[in-house]
């Protein structure tokens, strides 16, 4: 059983229906690939996972239990993380508060945790160190997206989502993100990854879900992805196929 | 393409934010309607160069001449009017304003509305289907495809772009470039900066290589994203 | 039935002023996202005008309606915005409102000096008060019909100017990104500048159209807090939309005037509910119609402030304490009092260090909190009748107690606000605390007792005894509020130091964020707003019992938004700042006119240049409130960043030391006076920073760091020292930084 589930989730802005009945399912120990076009609705659905948005239908499951009514820290509590498509950090914190904040926080719900230490052991696993005494604003974004990841580390989540996590990152630190996720997700980590960098994804990932027009247009594996039609037209794009017509007959 | 006299031409440019220097003397040009794709890490000035091409940005030394007239010290709005449309890094639109209002706010330079309309939904349905929606809360890459609008109808002279593929999905990328491709062939030269190369060198003329606040190389794409990834692992 | 349509008319009409302020508010907000609360001030300004160019000098009435709406209400707005508001850009929200806050109070005492607030000054009503028309059976006013037609003018030419052109599209668009304004072929400055102009106009209108139809008085304060009444209309449409707000106004002209017609007149709160109906409907519109706009991307603001570590806010407290028992040496016990009143304002404004400084929440009302605790401890804390009663350290304790919950009651609502709105929320709730329950001097019977909240307009707080510290004493009284201040200053230290503080921050930078961490929100601001209600409280009631007798008007809002806009001054993240702001809103004014009233008192050839002094500094404090938009972290910053040249310079600091001693014997055996103590210490502070500065300017030559790689080429020395000198590794250095720089 997967450890994070939607149920038919939808949600509405208006008239527009951002994310439309979409069920997907993300499992301990492996990551998986959240990817669409611009618009497709992935940070909706984050959103709509995390709490921080409400769904017109459908259901959020953590670990089999409904927690589609809880508010984000409750669901925090219960293992869910995730970090943030427009960075989030704490402007006025260094890099490594940035960190022990987190587990400030846990511990102020009442779990014992040694901060100072685990801290250490975070920003060691996601090679911050050498700019643990930075203050946040004058780092680049490249690292700045692993601060988060780090953040979210501290709070020993059971289910992390990512959210364009290596967007602003070098090829360098690209690798060695990578390197990080295949890590965490073998010692029992459920990652789910949203990202444009598809051969990252596809490196990465052992289960793919498209979403387009807040649809799940396809799930499998990243060579079943890769040779879906449907995911060719409507995301990765060929050269005979760009426009936006042929994209929207395929997908209709 | 070298025998023309440059569109754009930066020779020793150097800026600062406030009392950190930041450019060292850019050298680099633009010719009419050629691409320039200025690469390199993070940091390396990118942006930097474009706010100051783009008149956001006083130069501290150097000269900034477009089409053969030093116009140093310019301010970004005369620029505009010149015709250098500037696409800024991260969301080039206006987050409270709808769709159809940042097309308005666009034909600041001259251009129509109905113009800029009428090739902003043609070029990108979507837009059109949302021209009544603010704009902050339109995906990452309707807002991307709204800041490149601007480009479309107002008749620019020279375009630059910064960082355009910064978390778009690759179609989208595609069909960017692809759009940005056909406006060189309409006759406009464009600046685009990457950190990636990949989305740009298929279109690029030239290529310059930016590291710490300089321009370390320039020359034939191919040529220098073989210099770009030995840069990358030493810087 | 013809009553009611007078009174609907009438209600109508009000609205329409309200409508008419409110509007510039939003024209203002929505294009430079400054919320004016100088509006009131300015419409009270141009109409002051007006009066001294139509009664003063005589000129013909639509003359002077040309020159004021025409000219000086433009004029007005422009200037504002060259001087004062383009620099506020990048600034957080408690910047941006306390300069706003500064120039209100700035422009009141300006009036007040150049129009003596004793003469009466009327203007009339357009066409004479005898000029009405009959509208179905009821007589309107042709004044009255005016202000209807202008409002809807108004309304509907603002609303097509945003929606229909295109330097109203713009004009939105300024306040998200100037820069990209630019690209686009606009200017911002000018833009912003009109916007300005056109707010400016619309708040002298207000005014020059409102004060006949109260009655035709003008009185400096009244104006200004009338067009505070229009908040809540301009709230109705999130200050943003022009049909919503001119709607609100309406909604909020008919009720105040339905209120003062229906009620019983025998009801004697009838009265006081009318006048803070405004206030009331504020905070419920608050509350109920939620909705933000979009956030541009998470800004870093230009505030910065350094936080100490325990130790050296500890070392730092007891140097103070020190210090204060020092002076008081030098001090006679009239003068004893005036500084305790001082330090136990300086007490409230710590609530404020710790509620906006380090957690980020607004509130303008802390004396209100106060008062609350005032109100507790005068009913329920004091033992003993006379000469002889005292206030009982339980008082005090429930007192603080009874604040704190209470701050917690308030902020529960309100908890979802943020920013702007919150610290509406908690004006409002000030205001109507000194409209409704300040002043209700009447009895009450509950449950079979008989009482009254505020008897006689004052109360007589008597001073705290516990044990043998007797608090009648001055002296004990200076320093039992000196040590509390230095222990509850530490104690915020030390607070923000830990996880707490750390967690107040990370609410502060980034509530989503932080509540995906698992962080309650709702729980942390309650806690830590019913923490700074506490401290408020504590303060409050220190400085009534200091006083000896307090009145509703000590807890005044404008009272509370000087001390908060002074203690922005000093900088609100700092503990120092706080001190600064509470001595100089508690006791720097009475000091200041009371010196310079001395003066001209004792040397009568000179009165009038030592009035106009006295006068001059104290509009000097507003003009100091309007600059800290060019350094928002506040004076103390400054100071610590002067000082940190010193740093090392050990000789220089110690001959300073001894200086000061010397100065400090001279002025104790009385060779030399306090003032020339004052000064001379004054000057020895400034001229240290200086000194240090010349000091440093001795330098090494090596490669600048901006030439580094360029005169030199790079390598890992010159990249190690690099790091070094932009500033930020090597973290020993960080923690010795911080001592130094833990004035706060
Ligand atoms: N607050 C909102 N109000 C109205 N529409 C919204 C809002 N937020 C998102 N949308 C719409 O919902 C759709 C999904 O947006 P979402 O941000 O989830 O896309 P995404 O898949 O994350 O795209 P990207 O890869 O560009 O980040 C978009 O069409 C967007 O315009
Ligand atoms: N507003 C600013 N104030 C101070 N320093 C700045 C500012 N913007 C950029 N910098 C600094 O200037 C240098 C060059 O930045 P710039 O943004 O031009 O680089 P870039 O090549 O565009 O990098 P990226 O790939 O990250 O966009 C960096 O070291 C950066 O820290
Ligand atoms: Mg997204
Ligand atoms: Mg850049």
């Amino acid at each position: 059983m997967p450890l994070l589930e939607t149920r038919d989730v939808t949600v509405r802005f208006g008239g527009n229906t951002a994310v439309d009945g979409v069920s997907i399912g993300v499992e301990a120990g492996c990551v998986t690939g959240l990817i669409g076009p611009n618009g497709a609705g992935k940070t909706t659905l984050f959103n709509t996972v995390t709490g921080l948005q409400r769904p017109a239908a459908g259901r959020v499951l953590l670990d089999g239990a409904d927690v589609t009514r809880l508010a984000p820290a409750g669901r925090a509590r219960l293992g869910l993380a995730r970090t943030f498509q427009r960075l989030e950090l704490f402007l006025s914190l260094s890099v490594r508060d940035n960190v022990r904040v987190a587990g400030d926080i846990l511990r102020a719900t009442g779990r014992t945790v040694d901060v100072e230490k685990e801290t250490d052991r975070v920003l060691a696993r996601t090679g911050l160190e050498d700019i643990a005494h930075l203050e946040v604003s004058a780092i680049p974004t490249g690292r700045a997206r692993v601060v988060e990841v780090a953040r979210a580390l501290m709070t020993a989540p059971r289910v992390l989502l990512l959210d364009e996590p290596a967007s602003g990152q070098t090829e360098r630190e690209t690798e060695a993100f990578a390197a990080l996720l295949t890590g965490l997700a073998a010692e029992g980590l459920a990652i789910c990854l949203v990202e444009h960098d598809l051969p990252l994804v596809m490196r990465l990932c052992t289960t793919i879900h498209v979403l387009d027009y807040g649809r799940l247009i396809a799930s499998g594996t990243p060579k079943e992805i890769r040779e879906s039609p449907e995911v060719v037209a409507a995301y990765i794009g060929t050269e005979e196929i760009g426009t936006e017509e042929v994209r929207r007959e395929e997908v209709a | 393409m070298n025998e023309q006299a440059p569109l754009l031409e930066l020779t020793g440019v150097r800026a600062a934010y406030g009392p950190i220097q930041v450019l060292h003397g850019v050298d680099l040009r633009v010719h009419p309607g050629s691409v320039v794709a200025l690469l390199g890490p993070n940091g390396g000035g990118k942006s930097t160069t474009m706010k100051v091409c783009a008149g956001l940005l006083p130069l501290t030394g150097g000269e900034l001449r477009l089409a053969g007239r030093r116009v140093n010290g310019i301010t970004a709005q005369d620029a505009a009017r010149l015709g250098i449309c500037s696409i800024p890094e991260g969301r080039g639109v206006f987050p409270n304003l709808t769709v159809r209002e940042n097309l308005w706010a666009a034909t600041g330079t001259g251009a129509r509305l109905a113009d800029l309309e009428e090739a902003a939904y043609t070029r990108f349905p979507i837009l059109g289907e949302r021209r009544h929606q603010l704009a902050g809360s339109l995906s990452g890459g309707q807002q991307q495809m709204l800041a490149l609008s601007r480009a479309l109808g107002t008749d620019p002279v020279i375009l630059l772009l910064d960082e355009l593929s910064m978390g778009l999905a690759p179609m989208i990328v595609t069909r960017m470039y692809e759009t940005v491709a056909q406006l060189v062939a309409e006759g406009l030269s464009v600046l685009v900066a990457e950190q990636f190369a990949r989305a740009v060198l298929p279109i690029a003329d030239t290529a310059a290589l930016m590291l710490h606040g300089r321009v370390v190389a320039s020359g034939r794409p191919g040529d220098i994203e073989d210099q770009l990834s030995s840069s990358y692992l030493g810087g | 039935m013809t009553s009611f349509l007078t009174f609907t008319i009438l209600g109508l009409v009000l609205g329409a002023v309200y409508a008419i302020a409110a509007s510039g508010l939003v024209l203002t907000y929505t294009t430079s996202g400054i919320f004016n609360f100088a509006h009131g001030a300015q419409a009270m300004l141009g109409t002051f005008l007006y009066w001294q160019l139509t009664y003063g000098w005589g000129w013909p009435m639509w003359l002077s309606l040309v020159v004021v709406v025409g000219l000086a209400g433009p004029a007005m707005g422009a200037l504002l915005h060259m001087l004062i508001m383009r620099g506020l850009r990048e600034t957080a929200d408690v910047t941006k409102i306390v300069v706003t806050v500064a120039i209100m109070l700035g422009m009141v005492y300006l009036s007040q000096w150049i129009w003596h607030p004793e003469e009466a000054r009327v203007t009339e009503m357009f066409f004479g008060a005898n000029a009405k028309i009959e509208l179905g059976g009821v007589v309107v006013r042709v004044h009255e019909l005016v202000c209807l037609v202008v409002a809807v003018a108004v309304a509907i030419g603002l609303r097509l100017l945003f929606t229909r052109t295109r330097a109203g599209v713009v004009m939105r668009g300024a306040v998200d990104d100037p820069d990209l304004l630019r690209l686009n072929g606009h200017d911002p400055d000018r833009i912003a500048m009109l916007s300005w102009a056109m707010g400016s106009t619309l708040a002298v209108l207000a005014g020059i159209l409102v004060t006949p139809i109260g009655g035709g008085a003008l009185e400096a304060n009244q104006l200004t807090l009338l067009v505070i009444d229009a908040f809540a209309a301009a709230m109705f449409g999130r200050l943003r939309s022009i049909p919503r707000t001119f709607t609100g106004a309406m909604v909020l002209g008919m009720t105040a005037t339905y209120v003062m017609a229906y009620f019983p007149t025998d009801w004697t709160w009838a009265g006081n509910l009318r006048v803070s109906l405004p206030m009331i409907i504020l905070f419920v519109v608050l509350i109920v119609l939620p909705q933000d706009r979009l956030r541009v991307a998470a800004v870093r603001t230009r505030e910065r402030y350094r936080p100490p570590t325990p130790r050296s806010a500890a070392v730092w407290g007891a140097a103070l304490v020190a210090a204060v028992f020092l002076l008081a040496l030098l001090l006679d016990d009239g003068s004893i009092t005036t500084f305790a009143l001082g330090m136990t304002f300086a007490i409230v404004a710590l609530s404020l260090t710790l509620l906006t400084g380090y957690a980020g929440e607004l509130n303008l009302a802390p004396l209100s909190f106060g008062a609350v605790a005032t109100i507790t401890g005068f009913h329920f804390g004091v033992t003993g009748s006379g000469l002889a009663s005292r206030l009982t350290l339980w008082g005090v304790l429930l007192a603080v107690l009874v604040t704190a919950v209470v701050g917690g009651l308030v902020a529960l609502p309100a908890l979802r606000l943020r920013g702007l709105y919150l610290a509406l929320a908690t004006m409002a709730f000030g205001v109507f605390l000194s409209n409704m329950v300040l002043r209700d001097t009447t009895e009450h019977t509950l449950f079979g007792v008989t009482f009254s909240i505020f008897p006689n307009g004052t109360l007589i707080v008597p001073p705290l005894q516990v044990g043998p510290f007797d608090l009648r004493d001055p002296r004990t009284l200076l320093m039992t509020a000196t040590v509390l201040f230095a222990l509850i200053g530490v104690g915020l230290a030390a607070l923000r130091a830990s996880g707490y503080g750390r967690r107040l921050a990370a609410m502060k930078d980034s509530p989503a964020a932080a509540a995906m961490l698992g962080q309650n929100l709702v729980k942390l601001k309650f806690g830590v707003f019913m923490l700074s209600a506490a401290i408020a409280g504590l303060g409050g009631l220190l400085m009534a019992s200091a006083g000896g007798s307090v009145s509703g008007d000590n807890f005044a809002i404008m009272s509370s938004l000087a001390l908060v806009m002074l203690t922005v001054v000093g900088g609100i993240g700092y503990i120092s700042g706080a001190l600064f702001g509470g001595l100089v809103s508690g006791v720097g004014f009475t000091i200041m006119v009371g010196t310079f009233n001395d003066l001209a008192t004792a040397h009568p050839s000179m009165e009038s240049i030592y009035k106009t002094i006295g006068q001059l500094l104290v509009v000097a404090t507003a003009l100091i409130g309007m600059g800290v938009g060019k350094n928002p972290s506040g004076t103390v910053h400054d100071i610590v960043e002067g000082y940190r040249t010193l740093r090392g310079a050990r000789a220089l600091l110690a001959g300073a030391a001894a200086v000061e001693a010397v100065l400090y014997g001279l002025a104790l055996t009385g060779v030399i006076g306090n003032w020339w103590f004052a000064i001379l210490t004054a000057c020895l502070v400034m001229a240290l920073p200086v000194a240090g500065r010349m000091r440093a300017a001795a330098p090494v030559r090596r490669t600048p760091p901006e030439l580094a790689g360029v005169a030199e080429p790079y390598s890992d020395e010159l990249r190690e020292r690099l790091d070094r000198e932009l500033g930020l590794p090597a973290r020993e250095r960080m923690a010795k930084e911080a001592s130094v720089h833990a004035v706060a």
